[in-house]
């Protein structure tokens, strides 16, 4: 898979955690790594850079607010054209990882 | 993305930032919460925290660049920052900037001439889609033909086509103009009356002329030019709607046009109607009236098809007049500023072709400046790198130099080009339309931009790619001379010097080559003496001296009066003007059969024409004054004449026709010339084609057609006008003489201008290409020999002589310099043969040319290598071993 790939992979992941609600850059690192069972482990120097870029994209909005332990963060959530990407993410996904199951069990 | 967002984000940069500080901040403070709450002590969770995140700066920078902003705030900063160090390195800067400037100055003209000469030359309505069709003739050489029709045959082109949507024509006509000072000639044209709209251009005062213009029994009208308004009437408004009397006929000004428009070059305009029936169907002579045509294109019309409905039309119309086509022709359609530029625009080609390999030496030098000074910052980039900017932020900030350089070498090149488009504008012969206005105007100056961004890449990119190859950082380690990546530099550099000495080979024997034409045209014996001859047009009145009588009486007073004017010579009647002979026939001779057509020209004259020309008899006798006064039918041919069809009997005494006179009905017919004797040969088809066969003969044969007088001075011959016309004007007031010039003049400006402003041009290029190729080895060698201290210092300390030392550098010099002299041999070899349309009397491998050119390049070379090596040969062993 080339670097836009991964890079679509990070996206997704992105996308689909914010979709269950609004979260923070670093709950966001912590919740895919909980989610993967410690098996996805999500480098700041990607995740910033990429939450920034769909910030521009319009695919999340951010917004600051306080923590439960009453420290300002920043919080992104999913906008509709988010919604639409992920849909459109999650089907491309799919396709790729379906051809890749049919290729290592056939060949 | 989102560009107001994007906007948005640039205006609020400090708050963004900040914002991203905060977010960052928190994350790490998260992290390391974590970790306390795991049992570390706050210290140790601090530095994990810190640790774990890697470069916060690398990620900051990052997301700015996510922002889609940062291209453009870094843009500043790099600007910014490349001035700085520019201005810190002035001597390379104003180099670059300087190279840079002749090379986008030079570029510009070139293209100011192209595009407001031949691209859009005209203020007509959508010019580009003027053309004009020929036939031409195939067995003729080129492309021209016949582009002018007799009137009926023109209407028959207008009716019978598919491909135009309208179809104008125009007839040249000499315009006599009665003034205080006596009668003088102007020069008119009847324009089919669709010309105006056709052309587009509102007059500036009154009106245009229009189809009721043109109606039988409508009112004379006339319209005038604006440099005859303004040169004759004082640009008189007042002018407007009052009579002239023109050709003898009073005719009413209806409308004065803008300068620029100079349709057929006429100073003044005539309706004319395109009913067949138009009594202005025929000329003076009562012969048809031949209209040039103009065409506009139907939208969507290609130029072949317009080629094949054309051609069905021609084939028809050969069969109703044989006389005009040729047994074999194509139809040869072209726009119209291509077709008035004519045989000039190879010419204007290879000065684009020329002016751009001298910006590719001005790009190939700053280059290699850039490369060398890349060298010598090999360590700050490395330093840069390592501060964590990226390849891709570094090549930018490297390009961005040279595009600060490029912009200022624009802007001085800009300078440049408006005085050089001055300048070219006053030198540039009269090749160009008389419409075209040479100017530094919109689109020019937009090409200058062009080339200036065009140049950033050409001369910036491959420096900027080379600096950032390889490990950078391991360059921090070791010294920047000597490493690695300096010696690809060096490479580099040696291939981009070869490429400049190899260009301005080709562009010096370019020039050469011009040098060596003009030479060959300007000692050509041209069989005829050009110097202090007086030309003049003589236009008689229409309707008047129809008679050879009347003719010959005018002409025998006039020269009597002029030829005892003091300062004269001699002076005689002819209807040619050599080296340009007009009259053309095929002849017959009796008892010789042959299959191809006997051409030649022929001239009409005085007794005195040998005598004012200065042509040499071979055999035989001239034309006496006795011959001429009984307009005896016998003839004076030339050598080339004699030898071609009257060979292998003796030439005097045999007799021959001339078949186009049986043709006309003024002039004699089946009349046989016997042959009186021969002459040398003139130049009578242009300089550059070999003699033509030319027959003399009595100039009172006939009255048909206008004359013109050749006087030959003892004195400058321009002085003399005056009093000639007063001579001419005492026998009769009426009678106008124009164009009068003297012989050289014509000389120069039909056949010496054009190879004269290619030498110009070429040898301006070929001369800035060559100190630009100079430069570059100069800057090469003194890189060389300062990389070299140390070698040569060893050298020296074991017993290197001084010339040992200066034959080493230029021996390393000259071998970069002798690559390439032989790939710009080659290159040369190959591309000087496109000139050959533009050469004369030379071949375009010429040795002697050749050779000059590897002369000059070796010298100026070797003394471009010379003082880097003298410095080499100054190199104190001590110091320069101390110096590692």
């Amino acid at each position: 898979m080339g670097k836009d790939q991964l890079q679509g992979a990070l996206d997704l992941l992105i996308l689909k955690m914010l979709a269950r609600g609004p979260l923070h850059g670093y709950g966001l690192a912590q919740r895919i790594q909980q989610v993967s069972d410690e098996a996805l482990r999500v480098e700041e120097g990607s995740l910033y850079p990429a939450l920034h870029r769909m910030e521009q994209l319009d695919w999340i909005g951010a917004e600051w607010k306080a923590t439960e332990n009453g420290r300002r963060a920043k919080y992104y959530k999913l906008t509709p054209a988010g919604r639409k990407q992920l849909a459109r993410e999650e089907k491309a996904w799919s396709r790729v990882t379906g051809a890749v199951a049919k290729v290592l069990r056939y060949a | 993305m989102p560009l107001l967002k994007r906007l948005r984000s640039l205006f609020r940069r400090k708050e963004l930032d900040a914002a991203l500080d905060e977010e960052l901040k928190f994350h790490v403070e998260q992290k390391m919460l974590d970790y306390i709450a795991a049992g570390m002590s706050p210290e140790a969770a601090r530095t994990a925290a810190m640790r774990s995140f890697g470069g916060v700066e690398k990620t900051r920078e990052e997301c700015r660049d996510m922002r889609g902003t940062n291209l453009l705030e870094n843009f500043w900063r790099d600007l910014h920052y490349g001035i700085r160090t520019l201005f810190k390195d002035r001597r390379f800067a104003l180099m670059a900037i300087f190279a840079l400037a002749l090379g986008i100055g030079a570029s510009t003209v070139v293209f100011s001439v192209v595009y407001d000469g031949l691209l859009n030359p005209f203020p007509y309505k959508d010019a580009a889609g003027i053309t004009v069709f020929q036939i031409h003739n195939s067995t003729d050489t080129g492309t021209r033909g016949r582009g002018a029709f007799a009137f009926s045959e023109f209407l028959d082109y207008r009716d019978q086509n598919h491909v135009f949507s309208d179809v104008v024509g125009t007839a040249y006509t000499n315009v006599l103009y009665s003034t205080a000072g006596g009668m003088e000639r102007l020069r008119g044209s009847y324009l089919t009356t669709n010309t105006f709209p056709f052309l587009g251009v509102q007059p500036l005062l009154g009106r245009w002329l229009t189809d009721d213009d043109g109606n039988p029994g409508a009112p004379p009208v006339f319209v005038m030019s604006h440099q005859l308004w303004k040169e004759k009437f004082g640009g008189d408004p007042k002018l407007l709607g009052t009579p002239l009397v023109l050709n003898g006929a009073s005719r009413t000004l209806v409308g004065i046009m803008p300068p620029r428009f100079k349709y057929f070059g006429s100073a003044v305009y005539f309706p004319l109607s395109m009913a067949r029936d138009s009594p202005n169907a025929v000329n003076e002579y009562n012969r048809p009236r031949w209209l040039v045509a103009e065409e506009r294109l139907k939208p969507g019309v290609t130029y072949q098809a317009v080629a094949a409905d054309i051609d069905v039309i021609a084939r028809g119309l050969a069969k109703s007049y044989p006389d005009q086509y040729p047994k074999r022709f194509t139809i040869h359609v072209d726009s119209l500023a291509s077709d008035v530029v004519g045989d000039s625009k190879a010419m204007l080609y290879i000065l684009l072709a020329a002016v751009g390999m001298l910006l590719l030496i001005a790009c190939s030098n700053v280059a290699n400046l850039l490369l060398a000074r890349a060298t010598v910052r090999e360590k700050e980039i490395a330093l840069r790198a390592s501060l964590g900017a990226s390849r891709g932020r570094l090549i930018r900030q490297l390009l961005v130099e040279s595009f600060a350089l490029a912009i200022a070498g624009g802007a001085l090149g800009c300078i440049f080009a408006y005085a050089g488009i001055q300048l070219t504008a006053a030198i540039i012969p009269s090749m160009l339309p008389g419409e075209a206005v040479v100017e530094l105007n919109r689109v020019v100056l937009l090409f200058a931009v062009g080339v200036t961004l065009l140049t950033t890449l050409l001369c910036g990119l491959a420096p900027a790619l080379h600096s950032v190859r390889g490990d950078l950082s391991s360059r921090l380690a070791g010294t920047a001379k000597g490493a690695n990546s300096s010696f690809r530099h060096g490479k580099l550099r040696a291939a981009l010097v070869i490429v400049e000495v190899a260009l301005s080979i080709v562009l010096l024997a370019s020039a050469g080559l011009m040098m060596r034409t003009l030479y060959a045209l300007t000692h050509l014996d041209l069989g005829f003496n050009p110097a202090n001859v007086l030309v003049m047009s003589v236009e008689f009145p229409d309707g008047t001296y129809t008679t050879v009588e009347k003719k010959k009486a005018f002409f025998e007073q006039s020269l009597s009066r002029i030829q005892a004017l003091p300062g004269v010579i001699s002076a005689a009647e002819t209807i040619s003007l050599p080296p340009y002979n007009s009259a053309r026939s095929d002849i017959t001779v009796p008892g010789r059969t042959h299959s191809e057509e006997w051409d030649t020209m022929f001239d009409v004259c005085s007794e005195d024409y040998f005598k004012t020309i200065g042509l040499h008899l071979l055999r035989g006798r001239l034309l006496s004054a006795s011959d001429v006064d009984s307009g005896r039918f016998v003839a004076v041919v030339s050598q080339t004449f004699a030898r071609l069809y009257l060979a292998g009997q003796d030439p005097l005494g045999q007799k021959f026709k001339f078949n186009a006179l049986d043709q006309i009905a003024q002039t004699p017919h089946d009349a046989y010339f016997e042959v009186i004797g021969v002459v040398a040969d003139i130049h009578n088809d242009g300089l550059q084609k070999a003699p033509f066969p030319q027959a003399y003969v009595p100039y009172t044969i006939t009255a048909y057609e206008n004359r013109a007088l050749l006087i030959r001075t003892a004195v400058d011959p321009l002085l003399l006008v005056k009093s000639v016309r007063e001579q001419v004007w005492a026998v009769d007031r009426n009678v106008a003489l124009t164009d009068a010039e003297t012989l050289t003049h014509y000389l120069q400006e039909f056949t010496y201008s054009q190879p004269e402003f290619g030498l110009e041009s070429l040898g301006a290029f070929a001369g800035i290409g060559l100190l630009l190729a100079a430069i570059g080895v100069f800057s090469v060698m003194a890189y060389t020999v300062s990389l070299e201290t140390h070698e040569i210092g060893i050298r020296m300390a074991l017993g290197a002589q001084r010339a040992d030392i200066l034959k080493m550098v230029l021996r390393k010099g000259l071998a970069l310099v002798t690559g390439g002299i032989l790939i710009g041999l080659a290159t040369s070899l190959a591309v000087t043969r496109m000139l050959s349309s533009e050469i004369w009397g030379v071949k375009s491998t010429d040795p002697l040319t050749f050779s000059a050119v590897v002369i000059i390049v070796v010298a100026v070379g070797a003394a471009a290598c010379f003082l880097p090596a003298r410095r080499a040969t100054r190199v104190d062993p001590l110091i320069a071993l101390r110096h590692e």
